[in-house]
């Protein structure tokens, strides 16, 4: 599985807002937010693997045909 | 029709939509008398619920005498034809306010019409009135700093669910016969649930969104909001369908929703997932699910108990997809009016901006794969799913005021869509319709969720079960 994050996802989320975004933190329930990526981080770490080289985001529309109901 | 105003009293309001529609088409009642009627009881009742941002009174009786008239001439009538209609305020309609419940856009004033409500208004519908929603359709509660919180018709301590807060409550106080709402992660279905009215998430794609507020590219669904499946089998298929001017308008042929409905689920199979939609849902819930579930098997349903797949997988990346979208799109007012925003949308819209894009790219990635695979298991083994729509009871306006620094209030906030959101990652249509009432006296709702473009099965078992039920009739005392 490889290594997890070390560091604070919310100091993260915080740099790259500001930085990337020239976002600041608007209020403390944005840092309660943000600090809800340590969850995000670990589902995506837990789902490592499963993307395929062949996968690609255009496949969604034709899935959702190949599905469809026959009305 | 003196039969049906007999049961319901005399205020033209409260008829169905195919009602109201059926009696301007006999002549029996006049577009302006149902236009009056919603417009007086919006005038009664609106100061205590707060559905409404903005009426355009003269203009809609202006409208309703011309149907009028056309119906008195003989002219083809629409299916819709003098039916008037409010909408969440963010469906643009040329040279008209849409606020998309922001102060950002307090005066916005768009200059061309959305799809929706061009062909709505082409099949005879009248639209009077602009109706509350959360800040840029993103809450699932209804909280709305700007505008003033709308009010649950049936207790207003209590959310209405968001964002379609207007919509679920003006169909519920019967303000309006039908108001659109949008779905990104349960934003038709989580009002309607709450207010006690039906609400349909359609397939992505199978409704135009040109000229709808973008909230996330890849979840964003345009859907109604009424009072019963069949009113909503009828708006649908005057809604659906391709758009040249939205590209991601699927080029599927709508078929006649309302025709098929007939009651009968003989051969219907309805899967009820032991995971996640069951898991941790307070009792009054469960009960009425349950409830709702045996008049379905009653209309003819088998009931299948099974695991649904890859719920881990559709958890993790329908947490971030719409969210990532979202930040980008806001990220210029974000950066240059931040107190422009209420607390708890700022607070939302900002983490993602820390979201690696190759996760944002992979979820996109896995996103057909995983529906793919979802659809062969599910779908193999049932025809339908049936869940709760909200799997807790209805929390209060405070409980879930992050503004107000409520403690706990970003868990509820964030639970009260957890049955909802991981069917926009999937993009399958999925209904909300009462199926009863809680302790407390609050609606509750039955979600169904069926195959891509499955929204006539969808439609089908929920108007079935309001063939047995009356939950869907039942209305808020207002005085």
């Amino acid at each position: 599985m490889g290594a997890s994050m070390t560091g604070d996802p919310k100091d993260l989320a915080v740099e790259t807002a500001q930085g990337w975004f020239g976002v600041a933190p608007p209020n403390d329930a944005a840092l309660e937010f943000a600090a809800d990526l340590r969850q995000t981080v670990e589902a995506f770490e837990a789902l490592r693997g499963r993307l395929r080289f062949e996968d690609e985001p255009v496949d969604f529309e034709a899935a959702l045909l190949a599905y469809r109901e026959a009305e | 029709m003196d039969a049906t105003l007999t049961s319901r009293g005399t205020d033209l309001a409260t008829l169905s939509l195919v009602e109201a529609a059926a009696a301007v088409a006999d002549g029996s009642v006049t577009s302006l008398a149902l236009t009056e009627a919603c417009l007086d009881r919006i005038a009664r009742h609106d100061l205590g619920l707060n559905t409404v941002i903005w009426t355009e009174a003269e203009t809609a009786l202006e409208a309703a005498r011309k149907a009028d008239r056309a119906r008195a001439a003989g002219e083809a009538l629409g299916p819709l034809h003098g039916v008037p209609m409010a909408h969440k305020d963010m469906y643009y309609q040329a040279g008209r306010l849409s606020t998309c419940g922001s102060a950002i856009r307090a005066d916005f004033r768009p200059d061309y019409t959305a799809t929706v409500i061009e062909r709505l208004e082409a099949a005879g519908a009248i639209t009077f009135a602009g109706l509350n929603m959360a800040e840029f359709a993103q809450n699932p509660t209804g909280h709305n700093r700007h505008f003033g919180d709308c009010l649950n018709p049936w207790n207003g301590d209590f959310i209405t669910g968001g964002s379609s807060s207007g919509s679920g409550a003006a169909v519920a106080a019967r303000f309006t016969f039908m108001a659109l709402g949008s779905d990104t992660g349960g934003s038709i279905r989580l009002p309607a649930s709450c207010c006690g009215v039906t609400g349909l998430k359609p397939t992505q794609g199978r409704v135009s969104r040109y000229g709808a507020m973008p909230l996330s590219f890849s979840c964003d669904n345009v859907g109604p909001l009424t009072r019963s499946a069949r009113d909503c089998a009828r708006v649908m298929r005057v809604m659906a369908g391709p758009d040249p001017r939205d590209r991601t308008a699927a080029q599927v042929p709508v078929p006649d929703y309302e025709a098929k409905l007939d009651g009968d689920l003989r051969g219907t199979r309805i899967g009820i997932p032991d995971t996640w939609f069951m898991e941790d849902v307070d009792e009054p819930i469960m009960a009425a699910t349950e409830a709702a579930l045996a008049v379905l098997q009653a209309r003819g349903a088998t009931l299948v108990r099974l695991t649904l797949p890859m719920i881990e997988d559709i958890a993790a990346y329908s947490a971030i997809l719409g969210r990532c979208e979202a930040a980008a799109i806001h990220a210029q007012w974000m950066r240059e009016r931040p107190q422009d925003y209420a607390i708890h949308l700022s607070a939302r819209l900002f983490p993602p901006l820390g979201i690696p894009a190759p996760y944002y790219i992979e979820a996109q990635s896995r996103r057909g794969p995983i529906l793919r695979a979802f659809a062969k298991e599910v779908f193999g083994a049932v025809d339908l799913l049936a869940t709760p729509t909200i799997p807790m009871r209805i929390p209060t306006r405070l409980e879930t005021d992050i503004d107000a620094g409520t403690p706990g209030a970003v868990e509820r906030f964030m639970g009260v869509s957890r049955n909802t959101r991981l069917l926009n990652y999937l993009g399958l249509p999925a209904i909300s319709v009462p199926c009863g009432f809680d302790d407390r006296g609050l609606p509750v709702g039955l979600q169904l969720i069926g195959r891509p473009f499955g929204e006539g099965r969808v439609l089908h078992a929920a108007d079935a079960l309001q063939c047995d039920t009356d939950w869907h009739e039942r209305m808020p005392d207002l005085a």
